[in-house]
This record gives C-alpha cells, sequence and structure tokens, in this order.
C-alpha cells in the first residue's frame, strides 16, 4: 500500500494545477492580504499571524479534497477497475488513497507557514510552529473523507466543480479569507458550526499558546463522522460499478 | 494473417493442472436485457482459449464476471477452485481491459514496477517491458504514448504480476501489423510457460492463429467449442472443386460428406464435412480433373456457427483471394 501511496503522492506533484493553485495560491494571498492596504507601518502582526494559519489551512483543505478528484479521475480512466484486478483489496486502495491525500496537503501547510515565518516576519516557540503545523495537518481529516465521498459518488467533471465549490465555501464561510469576526452576527454564528472554521480554531488557539479548546474538537469530529460516513456510503455503491 | 507454420508449439501440456476457469449456469442481465444467458465452460490450466463472437455477442461481460468485476445474475464462476475475487488476491490473476485508458502523470517503469510490486511473485521488471516492446519507452510518461504503445502498456500492466491465468479483452484492437505480430508472440512465450491465457477477439484469423480452443459465443451463449478444425469439419468445412468436362452433376449430391453442390459453368463446387471420402469417390466416378480441395472461409464457419449475422461479422472479409472461397461466402451469406 505504501507503494501505492508513493505513486499517487508522485502524480499529485507532477500536477502543474495543483502546484499552481494547491500550494502557489494560498502562499499568494497570504502575501497579498498581508502587505497590501495596510498603510505605512505593515499589517499588525496579529492579522499577519492570524491570516497564516488561514491561508494554511485554506491550502490544506483544498489539497485534502483534491485527493477526491484524484478518485474520480481514476474511476473515470478505468484505472480503479484496472486496480482491483491487483491482489490489492478495495479497502486498501481507498486507505491508500486517504494517505495521500494526507501527505499533499503538506506542501501547501509547509510553504505558507514558511512565508509566514521568513517573509512576514511571525515569530513563535518552536513547539508552537511543531504543534500548529500538527493540528493542521490531522484536521485535514474530514476534509480529504469529503473529498473521497465526492471522489466516488460523482463523474470526473462533477467531482472537480464540486470539490473547488466545497473549498470556496468551507474557506470563505469558515472564515479563511476574511477573519469570521468581520462577517454580521448571524452570519458568525452559522460560521462557528462548520468544519473550516473549527479547523482554523485549532490552530489559532496554539498560535495564542493554548491548547484547542472542546468546542472546536467535538465539532470537527462531528464532520468527521458525517463525512466518513457519506465517503463510505458513496464507495459502497461506486464499488459496484467501477 | 499468420499461417499455421508458426503455431506449431502445439497446445500446451496442462498436466499439473486441473481447470482454471469454471462457468456453471452463469446467466447476467441488465435491467431486462440478458448479456449472458446460461454459460456452462471449462478451460483447464495451460489451455490458450479464444472467445470469438461479434460485437455485443457477451464476451466482455463474460470476461467481466471471470475476474469478479461483475457479479453473475445466477451461475457460479470459479477461478482455481475458488472464488474470483480470492484468486485475483492471491495474484494468480492478471489482466488487460477493454476501456483501460492510460494514466496520467507516471512513467512507464514506475507504473509497472508498482504494478509488479502488488503481485507476491511477479515479473522483473525489465522483462514485462521487454515482452511488451516497451523496453525504449520505460521513462517516457504514459500519457504521451500513442494509441499502440499506450496498449502495449496495458499488456504489461497484466503481464508485470506474472499471473498464472492472463485475461486479454481485445488486445490487439489498436495495434498495427507489426505489432500484433510482437504481441502474438510475446503471448505465445508467455503460453508456453504452461499459463492459462484466455483472449476475446472479433477477429477469426486471430482465434484460428493463437488458440488451442475457440469459443464461439452469440447471444450470450456459448454456440460453439473445438480447436479451428473442428469448428471448420462440423459446419463443413471444406470444398471440393473440379472441373466437369460435360459429366453430369445429377448423382454429386449423393456422393459421402457432401452438404451442397453449386455448378458454375463447367466447374462444380462441393462442400464436404469428409473431403477424403468425397474424393475418393470422385475418383470412382472419374471425376478427377482440375480438383482442387481448399479450407472452407473462416467467415463461413463463423456465419455458420452464429445465428443471425446480418451484418458486421463478415465485413472483415479476409481477402482469401481463392474463387471458391469468396463463392462459398457468398452462398452462405445467402443462406443466413
Amino acid at each position: 500500500m505504501l507503494d501505492y501511496v508513493r505513486l499517487e503522492v508522485r502524480r499529485t506533484l507532477r500536477d502543474r494545477g495543483f502546484v499552481i493553485f494547491g500550494i502557489g495560491m494560498p502562499v499568494l494571498m497570504y502575501v497579498l492580504m498581508t502587505n497590501i492596504g495596510t498603510g505605512p507601518g505593515g499589517a499588525p502582526m496579529e492579522w499577519k499571524t492570524a491570516s497564516m494559519v488561514g491561508m494554511a489551512a485554506y491550502g490544506a483543505l483544498g489539497a485534502a479534497l483534491g485527493a477526491g478528484t484524484g478518485v474520480a479521475e481514476d474511476k473515470q480512466l478505468g484505472w480503479l477497475r484496472q486496480l482491483r484486478i491487483t491482489p490489492m483489496g478495495p479497502v486498501r486502495v481507498v486507505v491508500g488513497r486517504g494517505l495521500t491525500g494526507s501527505v499533499t496537503v503538506l506542501p501547501a501547510i509547509a510553504a505558507v507557514l514558511l512565508v509566514g515565518a521568513l517573509v512576514n516576519g511571525v515569530r513563535m516557540a518552536a513547539w508552537q510552529w511543531a504543534a500548529l503545523a500538527a493540528l493542521l495537518w490531522i484536521g485535514t481529516a474530514p476534509f480529504t473523507l469529503l473529498g473521497l465521498g465526492n471522489g466516488y459518488r460523482l463523474s470526473a467533471q462533477s467531482t472537480g466543480v464540486v470539490n473547488t465549490g466545497c473549498m470556496l465555501l468551507l474557506s470563505i464561510i469558515g472564515g479563511l479569507w476574511f477573519p469570521a469576526e468581520l462577517f454580521p452576527g448571524w452570519l458568525r454564528t452559522l460560521s462557528a458550526w462548520t468544519p473550516g472554521n473549527r479547523f482554523a480554531e485549532l490552530g489559532q488557539s496554539v498560535t495564542q499558546g493554548g491548547a484547542p479548546g472542546l468546542g472546536a474538537v467535538a465539532v470537527l469530529a462531528a464532520w468527521m463522522a458525517l463525512f466518513g460516513g457519506y465517503a463510505v456510503y458513496a464507495y459502497r455503491r461506486a464499488a459496484r460499478t467501477v | 494473417m499468420e499461417t499455421a507454420a508458426t503455431r506449431t508449439t502445439g497446445p500446451v501440456s496442462g498436466t499439473d493442472g486441473g481447470t482454471a476457469v469454471t462457468f456453471r449456469g452463469v446467466t447476467r442481465s441488465y435491467g431486462a436485457v440478458r448479456a449472458v444467458q446460461g454459460l456452462d465452460l471449462d478451460i483447464a490450466a495451460g489451455e490458450t482459449v479464444a472467445l470469438l463472437g461479434r460485437n455485443g455477442a457477451g464476451k466482455s461481460t463474460t470476461l467481466s464476471m471471470l475476474l469478479g468485476l461483475l457479479p453473475p445474475s445466477t451461475g457460479t464462476v470459479r477461478l482455481f477452485g475458488g472464488t474470483p475475487e480470492s484468486a485475483v488476491r492471491a495474484g494468480r490473476v492478471g489482466a488487460m481491459l477493454q476501456d483501460g485508458k492510460a494514466v496520467p502523470r507516471v512513467t512507464v517503469r514506475e507504473l509497472i514496477t508498482f504494478v509488479a510490486a502488488t503481485y507476491p511473485a511477479p515479473m522483473d521488471v525489465d522483462e514485462a517491458l521487454e515482452l511488451a516492446g516497451l523496453a525504449e519507452f520505460a521513462g517516457r510518461r504514459v500519457d504521451r504514448l500513442s494509441g499502440g504503445q499506450a496498449q502495449r502498456v496495458r499488456f504489461a500492466v497484466a503481464l508485470a504480476g506474472n499471473p498464472e491465468l492472463l485475461v486479454l479483452d481485445e488486445p490487439t484492437a489498436a495495434l498495427d501489423v507489426d505489432a500484433r505480430r510482437t504481441f502474438w508472440r510475446a503471448m505465445r512465450g508467455y503460453a508456453r510457460r504452461g499459463n492459462t491465457l484466455v483472449f476475446s477477439t472479433h477477429y477469426l484469423e486471430e482465434a484460428d492463429d493463437h488458440a488451442d480452443r475457440i469459443v464461439v459465443i452469440d447471444g450470450g451463449r456459448v454456440v460453439a467449442d473445438g480447436s479451428g478444425e473442428e469448428l471448420k469439419r462440423r459446419t463443413g468445412g471444406t470444398l471440393v472443386s473440379f472441373d466437369l468436362r460435360g459429366a453430369a452433376s445429377a448423382p454429386l449430391p449423393a456422393l459421402p460428406g457432401v452438404s451442397a453442390v453449386e455448378i458454375r459453368g463447367d466447374r462444380a463446387l462441393l462442400r464436404t464435412t469428409d473431403s477424403d471420402a468425397t474424393v475418393v469417390a470422385l475418383a470412382g466416378l472419374d471425376l478427377v480433373h482440375g480438383l482442387q480441395v481448399t479450407p472452407a472461409s473462416l467467415e463461413d464457419t463463423f456465419l455458420a456457427l452464429t445465428s443471425g449475422a446480418t451484418t458486421g461479422a463478415a465485413t472483415a472479409a479476409s481477402a482469401t483471394g481463392a474463387a471458391a472461397a469468396s463463392a462459398a461466402t457468398a452462398s452462405a451469406k445467402e443462406t443466413v
């Protein structure tokens, strides 16, 4: 199965679209949002830090959903069908895909954090950097499952569109682009129930020197259970026709 | 078209044995359409078998069920005595599917290396590439190959695990004549190692040239099963022609083995199931003038076997050249 993960990671990283939009976009947006229209003194350090977490979360979220887009493409190519007649069992294919997602989220997280530290001068304790990266990494799991569910359920074309839509919606409503504090009251309340918001909160709490709150973990866990159920359902339906 | 001389390797002995593939009362429906209706088939280990049929005859459905990709509606499919899934899991099966497309963003070598590694006792990657005629493309990306080259990649994917049973769904569809010849040379080498080979085709010559046994499928059923020679014999597969030189044609239909008689000018054409007996009888009547004995064309045989072959089946019209054979094809068309 590790061979499969290696193969799929390689394929993802060779995808120019993934590199440009999955890694380049969050970095570019981070640089722009913290350096344009911020006055002579530049943006306050709190915003540079908060936006760093938000953009890293946005990039990771997109890459996690992208794992599912890959599944839909492979389904269309007949590659999933071909895999079914290798000794590698179908469960290992799905798990391998999930693990692939967990690897391909790393470049975006790393790139945004590096730009934060090197370009924007964000300073934190070493443990905070480590904990931030680790939480952003683990927290992508629900989005990977959502992406896989879409990938198995939908055609290649719709998966691309739906996953991109999910990414934008979850990022914007979740307050990854603009802080949720700027939203009107009702949207703010709604935002607090979305997985994107709570995903970023995992990271924000670490940058403020604390541990993630129970609420954030609980909401994320609930979404993960929901998306996990969806992925299993979608996979079972697709397994008959793949 | 390859000649008979190139397949002198003969049937491979499946002595180590047993049965590789078993179908028992298998049916498969898609909604109201019955793609396969009541298939019984045994393939011994070591056999090379062609599933021959027109488009839509049920070949691909049969192969999908054989591989465990599609459950039968009724009946059972067994591979090496177990379920298709368990045989696949054990790495005993390799397959080339008809509708597979190139996997993007991997090189040929990366792909074959990966597939080989999923099998317990794979073929050496270089050997697999060599057999598939891909050695010079090993470093190329799969999605940047031509159609024929991509087809060889799918072939290498099927071979990479060194499986005992190799299943190929219309393996030579996108190959040119040279590539086809190379492909079958590799296949024969692979079968000679005692492996079982099952391929589907709608090319009659291909089935006849490369399989020990031809299973003709039509309308989701096995309509004939045997070697190419047996099939031809079964359908009255030899044409005997000679000059009448004014002799009466009346006694001809009663000669041993003769199933049809056609008179063209001074020349008589007899379709016979037993050409030896027919010729001996002709000699007795002193009718051996300009005698020709030719096998009936495969098209003729195929048309005789598959009912309702109104279109498509005979389009290849293999340009046999022999006037007798083409005349026979024409007459067969009329009778269908």
